[in-house]
């Protein structure tokens, strides 16, 4: 043992007594109570062992996974592109991603635009029973993802109740067929599906906004649609922001709707990477899809905060 | 959540974001628990035997002797597609019994995954048909039974006698019949679509497996796409576009033309003069199976004559106990397509032949192209 080093252990051992606490133990605990760095990694372990089990190991198998070939039951674990220059290579891969892209995002903005006049009504106009109204809002969501899409299915299907009610009414003669089994019906659902995803944030980033903002507005002479359009709407770009991430980012890689109610002209990506996982049996190549999904997602979301970001600062 | 605190919030008309996500918290941990406390509910059939089958298998009148003595019926999993299926297990999931097909059955019995059956545990073994058990890839060695034979039948049109006018004999010509352009269904699996197409397309199921006949079928499942409503697994999905009229025509098996004729539907389950797809289906005992008497009490139900003529009456799908079709007169047996000699029916058709792993995969990837538009 150095000189220096025995006289840091007399001083931690002068330290320990002090404190009542001896050895090991005692400057263990010392350290843990002293960093807060480390009774922040205590408190979060569980939640930090928890995401490396449950996403970060199962990320990695698969990333490992988009590398290797499939041969039979088997894998061929020797290194290859393989999997990536055949996402490449044979067009059907790129046109669902496109076509998937395509449908979330059309439901993504459909959704924004008709759940933020909702929220906006609860924030601005709903001065009693608040907590009811949001209530209300998530009612729907209580019950399964799969039975709203069949509620769906009902309601565009063949003897559905708009077909139905247009035969009652005597607008149609004979039921629409493009109703169900198309894309239109997918971005639909979809919109309804995952309207509470837009309501709630765009609702709290509403509710957070200083009202004496807007009445100053007011005093400096803006009407109603100006002072929206210079106060309301910028300050609760976060919450559409959040909102359009919370749903395009689910609804890219979803495939219960389009299997259901999508026919053969609407099947997504999804659809496709369950297919490679299940009868195709080609496990690398659903993996290369799946990353090639999760990365065009990563990129479209970072461009989108980017860009709010930007706009922000452009507006402040 | 301080209720008196959230009353008065309420009262006064605002909700701090504090008090919001305290909701919001209390509504997850509520959505969350139920289905924990409905696991909890159920938690006695733990005891019982998990059976992995196809939707509409799942039903009581099929397990009156196991009912009888377990008190319950068994658990079960319900999947869409055999090769879903075999890819779950695959994946560490663990049922008793599964029940595959004859065409899956050596590629399955290839996983290592199954044991062999010891069919003295079965109390109806004595009764079952020996053409159905001596299929390709069952008793590999010469002595070991690998799937117990439990339900045959095909796979067909079902059309709306109604609507649609048959132009001659009946035919798969009906599926790709352009004067019905989106008003047809066909089953999604490729297991019953591929095959089918084959038929159509007048590849002999020897030759399945070459570059050509792929090329044959792929040509003809290509035509048929653009007339094709959906494509799907649920048979229920095709019944109810059968019955409304949204679907004129559609693949299906034996049990849904017999399922909407029950219901006054016009429909009827064609005998296509190109020959119709055959099948046995039957059931494979997991390796791990945890609950292994209970397993064979699966089987010996689904075996029992009792099950038989619930198969033949209310799905019309032939069944491998022989004593079962002795309660049927040969009139109702031929209006339900079936006869006392399975293969005088599985001969009139084209038996699915097994294939190797490869080509299934290959089959597949190649069908969901043609089905996405290429």
């Amino acid at each position: 043992m150095s000189e220096q080093t025995a006289a840091e252990a007399d001083l931690s051992k002068a330290r320990s007594e002090r404190t009542g606490r001896t050895g090991r133990t005692g400057r263990l605990s010392r350290m843990f109570y002293r960093s807060e760095a480390l009774r922040g990694l205590g408190l979060l372990s569980p939640a930090l062992l928890f995401m490396l089990a449950a996403i970060l190991v199962p990320f990695g198998i698969l990333i490992v996974m988009s590398f290797w070939t499939a041969s039979g039951f088997d894998f061929d674990t020797t290194w290859s592109l393989a999997n990536y220059q055949g996402f490449f290579e044979r067009p059907i891969y790129m046109a669902l991603l496109k076509r998937s892209l395509w449908i979330s995002g059309i439901a993504t903005v459909a959704t924004v635009v008709l759940c933020y006049p909702m929220a906006y009504y609860v924030a601005f106009h709903v001065h009693r029973n608040k907590m009811m109204w949001i209530v209300l809002i998530t009612l729907p969501f209580w019950t399964s993802y799969l039975l709203r899409v069949f509620a769906w299915k009902v309601v565009l299907g063949y003897e559905g109740v708009i077909n139905s009610a247009l035969m009652a009414a005597g607008l149609i003669d004979a039921p629409l067929q493009f109703l169900l089994y198309s894309q239109s019906a997918v971005v639909i659902t979809l919109t309804h599906a995952w309207a509470a995803f837009a309501i709630l944030p765009i609702y709290v980033s509403l509710e957070k906004i200083d009202r004496s903002l807007l009445e100053a507005a007011t005093d400096l002479g803006d009407g109603p649609v100006m002072r929206f359009l210079r106060v309301t709407l910028p300050l609760s770009l976060p919450g559409v922001t959040s909102a359009s991430l919370l749903i395009f980012i689910p609804t890219t890689g979803d495939y219960i709707t389009p299997a259901l109610l999508g026919g053969p002209d609407a099947a997504m990506i999804g659809n496709l990477i369950q297919k490679l996982f299940g009868p195709i049996n080609n496990w690398p190549m659903g993996a290369a899809v799946s990353i090639m999904l999760m990365l065009c997602i990563a990129l479209i979301s970072g461009v989108f905060i980017l860009l709010t970001i930007f706009l922000r600062r452009r507006i402040s | 959540m301080d209720l008196l605190d959230h009353l008065g919030s309420l009262r006064e008309g605002k909700l701090s974001r504090r008090a919001f996500s305290r909701s919001l918290l209390a509504a997850g941990v509520g959505v969350v628990s139920m289905p924990v406390a409905r696991r909890r509910a159920f938690a006695s059939s733990e005891d019982q035997a998990t059976y992995f089958t196809w939707g509409g298998y799942d039903i009581p009148d099929l397990f009156v002797p196991y009912r009888e003595k377990h008190g319950e019926l068994p658990n079960f999993a319900v999947f869409g597609g055999s090769e879903e299926a075999l890819t779950k297990m695959r994946g560490g999931f663990v049922v008793d019994v599964a029940h595959p097909c004859n065409q899956a059955l050596p590629r399955w019995v290839a996983t290592d995954l199954f044991q062999p059956i010891d069919t003295t545990r079965l109390s109806n073994w004595p009764d079952i048909m020996p053409e159905l058990i001596d299929l390709p890839g069952n008793k590999g060695d010469g002595t070991d039974v690998w799937m117990a034979p439990f339900d045959w039948g095909q796979t067909s049109v079902t059309y709306r006698t109604d609507i649609v006018e048959v132009e001659g004999e009946e035919s798969w010509d009906m599926l790709w019949d352009e004067r019905y352009s989106g008003r047809l269904g066909s089953l999604a699996a490729g297991a019953d679509a591929w095959w089918c197409g084959a038929i159509k397309a007048g590849v002999d199921f020897a030759d399945i497996d070459t570059p050509e006949a792929f090329d044959r079928i792929a040509e003809v499942m290509r035509a048929q796409r653009p007339l094709i409503r959906t494509y799907t697994d649920d048979t229920t999905t095709l019944e109810q576009a059968l019955a409304s009229g949204e679907m004129v025509a559609a693949m299906t098996w034996n049990s849904s033309a017999v399922v909407l004729q029950s219901q006054d539907v016009p429909v009827k389950f064609a005998k296509p003069r190109e020959g119709a797809l055959t099948w046995v289906c039957g059931l494979m005992i997991h390796k791990e199976a945890p609950r292994i008497d209970a397993a064979y009490d699966v089987i010996d139900s689904l075996l029992s004559v009792d099950s038989g003529k619930f198969m033949i009456s209310d799905y019309g799908y032939g069944h491998s106990n022989t004593k079962a079709f002795e309660a049927f007169d040969d009139a109702t047996l031929e209006g339900l397509g079936l006869s006392t000699h399975p293969t005088e029916i599985l001969e009139a058709g084209h038996f699915q032949v097994p294939q190797t792993q490869e080509w299934e995969t290959r089959m597949n990837a190649l069908f969901e192209e043609i089905k996405a538009g290429f």
